[in-house]
């Protein structure tokens, strides 16, 4: 579950109000697309929901921790419970595809056991199991998020954030990328995307949340073109 | 951490020097000649400290005894020399030793003969010579051997010992300057190449800490990666220090006049020290370049 109560976010130099008094309530299970234009506070809340930033004010609450009041030294613990899928996919270049997804693994200190069994199985749910032993560098730009979405579901997270994860690959691939996201949710993590693309947004549906300004500016359910 | 994890960040510590191998080399470099210019600094002030004790070493004091005393007297006076730490060696010089010698000097000329043999009496004292290992003790020992009961006086080389200390001292300054230096110098162009190898990496690590890594974790193969590339440049600068220091030695060597003149007949051969200088190099480097590497992770790892 993810909470927002009463969050401001000021950034002292520029003195520029990020968030200003954000209230939200995400529940578990749920998809939501995040979106708004550029400085409407959308980076600044992934931020907040990654423990990268603390609020001004207010209270944050993700998968049961109170970032709020969460210490340095529980962060990494904290950031094991959420998986993160960003624009620019991230991954370690000097690591293959293999070892990327069972990085998160290791951090975990899961078993050699685990890891050899649950690689090959989240590989397979993003058909890239035939590409496990190629670098990052020899990938596309759609398998190389297909990599990631794969690195943030491996550790089975109660949330994944995906942060405009249809930015860096081809308009096609993003539909592709966007189902992936649903079959994951339907496995009962929660999903939060954000993005700019207007269009998947209608297509999929679901619940929007805008923000503008630093505000929520609409939060509501509407019906994807998928539907029909 | 668990074991299986251990041994997966060593192995991910030693391939990151091949797959960062444009910095690895550059580091490498950097510390190679780091630590050669060290070792060499650190030798050579060894070398000169060697020199210098070597020539202190030929310090003498004379003591000279009254002229009617006994052999129990003169044996009271050599325990009490010998007894005295700053004394390395006491050698008894008898009257009849000295009056012999003085007849054979050839400061006399050749009709000296005669003079010596007119003399009734050996007019030359009995003396013992006496050699400090601690040339800064002369005064303190002139001192002490003057009021040994049965000694007449003390012949001690003042200037000499005051001309040495100072040669000493002068040498222990700038060589610690220049050490000290020379080391500032190193370390912040190791931690400014380790910087920047880490730099070039700080995508890596800011990924690691959003999946929950912890700074140990990220750091570990850090470490061992400075650490063997230290390694590294800590053997291949011995290697260096070895072929530099045995070549300005052969240059003394040729000389037999300048080694004698200079005391290098002690100086330290490289064969005798290697094992200590490849031990230091490898630690050093090993140290250098792993806690080069860790200090200059700090600002990347809050995220």
């Amino acid at each position: 579950m993810v909470e927002l109560k009463n969050v401001d976010v000021h950034y002292k130099e520029g003195g520029v109000d990020a968030l200003n008094d954000v209230n939200l309530r995400i529940n578990d299970g749920e998809f939501v697309f995040i979106v708004g234009s550029s400085g409407a506070g959308k980076s600044t809340l992934l931020k907040l929901l990654t423990r990268e930033l603390s609020p001004t004010n207010g209270r944050v609450f993700v998968n049961g921790y109170n970032l709020s009041k969460l210490g340095a030294r529980k962060i990494p613990k904290f950031r094991r419970s959420i998986g993160m899928i960003f624009q620019d996919f991230r991954l370690i270049p000097n690591l293959t595809v293999y070892e990327n997804v069972a990085f998160v693994l290791r951090v975990t200190d899961r078993s050699r056991r685990f890891i050899r069994q649950r690689v090959p199985y989240v590989l397979n749910l993003v058909k890239l199991y035939d590409k496990a032993r190629s670098y990052p560098s020899q990938l596309s730009g759609g398998e190389q998020q297909r990599v990631a979405i794969a690195r943030a579901f491996a550790s089975d997270p109660g949330l994944i954030i995906a942060d405009e994860p249809t930015g860096n690959i081809d308009p096609e691939l993003s539909y592709e990328i966007v189902e992936l996201l649903k079959d994951i949710n339907q496995c009962g993590t929660t999903v939060l995307m954000v993005t700019h693309e207007h269009d998947l947004v209608k297509y999929f549906g679901g619940r929007i949340i805008s923000l503008k300004k630093g505000c929520v500016d609409f939060d509501d359910y509407i019906g994807g073109n998928n539907e029909g | 951490m668990k074991g299986s994890n251990f041994s997966y960040l060593v192995k991910q510590g030693v391939v990151s020097v091949w797959y960062n191998r444009v910095m690895s080399f550059a580091s490498f470099c950097i510390l190679m000649v780091s630590l050669l210019l060290i070792g060499l600094a650190v030798l050579f002030s060894l070398d000169i400290s060697v020199i210098i004790g070597n020539i202190e070493d030929r310090n003498e004091m004379l003591v000279f005894v009254d002229g009617d005393i006994d052999d129990s007297e003169l044996s009271y006076i050599s325990d009490v020399l010998n007894s005295q730490d700053y004394v390395s060696r006491v050698v008894f010089y008898s009257k009849e030793q000295a009056w012999e010698d003085e007849k054979l000097s050839e400061k006399y000329g050749s009709g000296a003969t005669a003079l010596f043999e007119s003399v009734d009496e050996n007019p030359m004292p009995t003396t013992y010579r006496v050699t400090l290992n601690d040339i800064t003790k002369v005064h303190e020992a002139a001192e002490r051997f003057r009021r040994i009961e049965g000694v007449d006086w003390v012949a001690a080389p003042y200037d000499f010992a005051e001309f040495l200390i100072s040669v000493r001292n002068t040498f222990t300054i700038i060589g610690i300057a220049i050490l000290s230096a020379l080391v500032v110098v190193c370390l912040v162009i190791i931690y400014n190449t380790a910087r920047a190898s880490v730099f070039a990496r700080r995508m890596q690590i800011s990924i690691m800490k959003h999946v929950g890594a912890t700074n140990s974790f990220i750091k570990f193969p850090f470490f061992i990666e400075g650490m063997f590339i230290g390694f590294l440049a800590g053997t291949a600068s011995w290697y260096l220090t070895k072929v530099a220091y045995e070549s300005v030695f052969s240059v003394f060597e040729r000389d037999i006049m300048i080694l004698q003149f200079l005391g290098f007949s002690n100086v330290m051969g490289f064969e005798a020290i290697k094992w200590y200088v490849l031990a230091a190099n490898c630690l050093a480097g090993a140290l250098l370049g792993a806690i080069g590497t860790i200090l200059s992770m700090g600002k990347h790892l809050k995220v």
